[in-house]
């Protein structure tokens, strides 16, 4: 298996020298292949948004290395930086972060057009992806008229209409009812199993967890243990997870 | 305790807050300037004796009403401006049990205070200000004021009881506008979302009847032979409706075409800059109209004050001489010393009951010349031509007026030309007469003044050549020109200063909400120039569009002074320059703090 992601000995420390210093990461490593579905679990204050914003090219880790397709990210520039994201990355946000003057096709084509694809090319390649979440018959709607489920859908689609080497989901479900919640998770591990998109998903919420074949637990700026999937069905990890959490200290 | 937290607030918002602030005092300072410039006793007194009707101070009072326009419809965007500020810490004060009565005091006082405090601190600098145009505005009218106030009571309290009654309906409609809105949006409104409706069968009617409207008070402006004061109603209705339309659907329209060509906007993150515009326009069509308007006025008032310039070469170029000499007394003697003649030409006549006798002789060498105008408006130029002696004595013909007009009781009396023998017999008063062109007219304008008004004294029949003389005229055009030229001037300032504050305003209020679009494009990859270009080009189009539209106002608005104005569109370069420079300044000010508050690292 080809390894898409590598965090190697990353901390964080926020706070400059000689005042009062906060560690928010201590050291944290592990890695993701490709076509893996992983989930990183933790509490508030665990570290968890920090990393993720590590990961995802919008800070800077204080020591240690982040690579991404082979490529160490923590030596990048802005616009390196920036480059980067546009390509290489795939973001699904709690609050979806549609751009609303924009119809949901416009934003879905977003991404590629910050890459400079050209405009030929770019409406066959959202409506390839837009079928396969089923949300074409939405796209020259504007996000304000969408439902919270829809407009996940629309920003997964923006997500990985480039093809992304990984898909970084923040709470995707944070702010979907039951329902959109359960179908969003669907619709992600169908993509991971038949698609093979690899994802990376941080979360608080176990249900949401038990869709990954992988769970790392955070928690003080470290990764401590991991639980896999392996040949369970989602309902036994399910349990598994939720025994786990009641069992951690 | 709440005021302690509305302290600390306004301090953490001290650059936003300092923006606005300095917009405030530079509003109050012109406008205790034009009252104190309209209203000064010194002043009126002596420019009674040269403008008939105080007409600089009608200028001024014209000003006046204009400028309190546009200080309302300023004021009013400044203050949603600072409403948008406080927002969210009054939504926090009410989540954390303040009594929203308490809240409306606090709203209230917050308001009257910034206000007073900026109309003080505006009235303050506004002595200096008065002191260095009335000084200016003295020097150019050749006025000597012994008592010019720039500390005047009386403006003082009219600029303070206008700006404290705005701020305090300002401060009622704040507190209003925050006692009606729920808490919880107050705390969320950035999170509101957009709504846009398409209507593309009424924005395509819009669109050209906007354009038509536009075309019809452009074409009625330029029509000959109609009456302005007929004209002026039916252009500002229709070009103020085209405006409006045009914003709300033309340019909409446009925009959503370019969205539509895919070419076009799929490239980088232009789509999202034409998208913001269309949802700006949407909610920018009022303001973009009024300031397009505001713009051409402004441009306009700036325009036709600083050609009212022109009008000053004309009347130098209208008249041939540049002074009559009839009087050897030591006082008249005195003033002709001081100017650098270029040339004299003096003729010997004697007057007798009946007529005017002049030496033929005389004129040979020495033949009267005057002013030959071609043509009209632009096209009007002006030739010297010599007048034919032959026809000087023909009474009745416009060379022997053109000769009376410049003797004394040379209209009354009958002109004759004839021989030196023939001139001794006659019984009469022995005159002389020298008509003379200085080096430099400007220089010698005092002096030369001065000459007509001592002759005018000594002989009574003087009158008329002294009314009719070059220095009588251009002292007269001097008078309003100088009214005009600096009314316009700072009118155009001030309401340029205005109205690219309130777009700058309008721009910032709702920069907290787009903060999160410029997040979110960040976040998925756009670089940092990327997003400086895309509020550069947005920002851009927004200064631009009104811009456009008020220049082309002003071009055809110029047509409505022909009647006035002999060259309206003369040395249009100069105003247009001068406003293309501090529009693009206000630019550039908008992108800047914009930036800061929507590409603010954190």
């Amino acid at each position: 298996m080809t390894e898409i992601l590598r965090v190697d000995q990353a901390t964080k420390t926020y706070g400059k020298r000689g005042e009062k210093q906060y560690q928010a990461l201590k050291g944290v490593n592990f890695g993701v292949d490709a076509g893996e579905f992983v989930a990183i679990m933790g509490a508030s204050g665990s570290g968890k948004t920090t990393l993720l914003n590590i990961l995802s090219t919008l800070d800077k880790p204080t020591t240690g290395h982040v690579f991404i397709n082979h490529e160490d990210i923590s030596t990048l520039n802005a616009n390196q930086m920036a480059d980067f994201r546009s390509k290489q990355i795939g973001f699904i946000f709690q609050d979806f972060n549609l751009l609303e003057n924009l119809t949901n096709r416009e934003n879905i084509a977003l991404p590629l057009t910050l890459q400079g694809v050209p405009a030929r090319k770019i409406d066959p390649l959202v409506d390839r992806i837009t079928e396969r979440l089923g949300i074409k018959e939405i796209l020259a709607k504007y996000p304000a008229e969408l439902s919270g489920g829809q407009k996940q859908r629309v920003a997964s689609a923006r997500a990985l209409v480039h093809e992304p080497a990984i898909l970084l989901a923040d709470e995707p479900t944070g702010a979907l009812d039951s329902t959109s919640a359960r179908e969003l998770l669907d619709t992600m591990a169908d993509l991971n199993q038949k698609d093979g998109v690899t994802t990376l998903m941080v979360t608080h919420d176990p249900f949401s967890a038990s869709f990954a074949n992988r769970i790392l637990f955070i928690k003080d700026g470290k990764i401590g243990e991991q639980l896999l999937k392996k040949d369970q069905s989602r309902q036994d990890f399910y349990h598994l997870l939720i025994e786990h959490l009641g069992t951690e200290e | 305790m709440i005021w302690k937290l509305s302290l600390t607030g306004i301090k953490s918002r001290l650059k936003d807050y300092l923006v606005l602030f300095s917009g405030l005092v530079v509003a109050s300072m012109i406008f205790y300037m034009f009252l104190t410039l309209a209203i000064n006793p010194a002043f009126l007194k002596s420019n009674s004796g040269i403008l008939q009707d105080n007409l600089i101070t009608f200028i001024f009072g014209f000003g006046i009403a204009l400028l309190m326009i546009i200080t309302v419809v300023y004021l009013v965007y400044a203050n949603s401006f600072l409403l948008s500020m406080r927002k969210h810490d009054y939504g926090m004060f009410l989540t954390l049990g303040a009594k929203s009565s308490r809240i409306g005091l606090l709203i209230f006082c917050e308001t009257l205070i910034t206000g007073l405090m900026a109309t003080v601190l505006g009235i303050i600098l506004g002595f200096g200000l008065t002191a260095l145009v009335g000084h200016l505005l003295i020097s150019r009218l050749g006025l000597v004021i012994a008592h010019f106030q720039v500390i005047l009571p009386s403006a003082i309290l009219g600029t303070l009881a206008f700006f404290i009654v705005v701020f305090f309906l300002g401060a009622l409609r704040n507190v209003y506008k925050l006692t009606r809105t729920k808490v919880i949006d107050l705390l969320h409104e950035d999170q509101e979302p957009v709504k846009f409706k398409q209507r593309p069968v009424l924005h395509s009617i819009e669109a050209v009847l906007g354009l038509v409207l536009l075309a019809a008070g452009y074409w009625i402006m330029q029509r000959r032979g109609l009456d302005p004061f007929n004209v002026i109603p039916i252009a500002l209705v229709t070009i103020v409706a085209g405006s409006y339309f045009v914003f709300n659907s033309l340019f909409t329209a446009i925009i959503g075409y370019l969205i539509n060509h895919r070419k076009f906007s799929y490239c980088g993150i232009r789509m999202f800059t034409l998208g913001q515009l269309k949802f700006r326009l949407h909610d920018y069509t009022k303001i973009l109209t009024v300031i397009s308007l505001l713009f051409a006025l402004a441009l306009g008032a700036i325009t036709v004050g600083l050609n009212f310039n022109s009008e000053k070469e004309m009347t130098k170029s209208s008249i041939y001489y540049d002074a009559t000499i009839i009087s050897k007394s030591p006082a008249v003697q005195k003033e002709l010393a001081k100017v650098s003649i270029k040339s004299k030409q003096t003729y010997h006549y004697k007057e007798t009951k009946h007529g005017l006798y002049f030496k033929r002789a005389e004129f040979k060498n020495q033949p009267i010349k005057a002013i030959k105008t071609k043509g009209q408006g632009d096209s009007l130029t002006w030739s010297e031509k010599t007048l034919p002696t032959s026809q000087l004595d023909c009474a009745g013909t416009e060379t022997n007026n053109e000769f009376g007009n410049l003797l004394p009781n040379g209209i009354e009396k009958k002109i004759y030309l004839v021989s030196a023998s023939a001139l001794a017999k006659v019984k009469g008063q022995q005159k002389f007469i020298s008509l003379i062109r200085v080096n430099d007219f400007d220089k010698d304008f005092p002096a030369l003044l001065k000459l007509e008004q001592l002759q005018n004294k000594e002989t009574p029949a003087f009158h008329t050549v002294y009314t009719g003389s070059k220095p009588y005229s251009y002292q007269g055009i001097l008078g309003i020109i100088s009214g005009f030229e600096f009314m316009g001037f700072f009118l155009g300032l001030a309401f340029l200063t205005m109205l690219a504050s309130t777009l700058m305003f309008k721009v910032l209020s709702s920069a907290a909400n787009d903060k999160l679009r410029y997040q979110m494009l960040f976040k998925v990859g756009t670089r940092r120039q990327a997003l400086k270009r895309s509020v550069a080009e947005e920002i851009g189009m927004l200064f631009l569009m009104p811009g456009i539209l008020g220049i082309i106002d002003v071009l055809f608005g110029l047509q409505l002074f022909r009647t006035i104005l002999v060259r309206p569109y003369a040395g249009i370069w100069l105003p247009f320059t001068i406003f293309i420079v501090l529009y693009f300044f206000y630019y550039v000010l908008t992108v800047h703090l914009y930036e800061k508050i929507v590409l603010a690292k954190n």
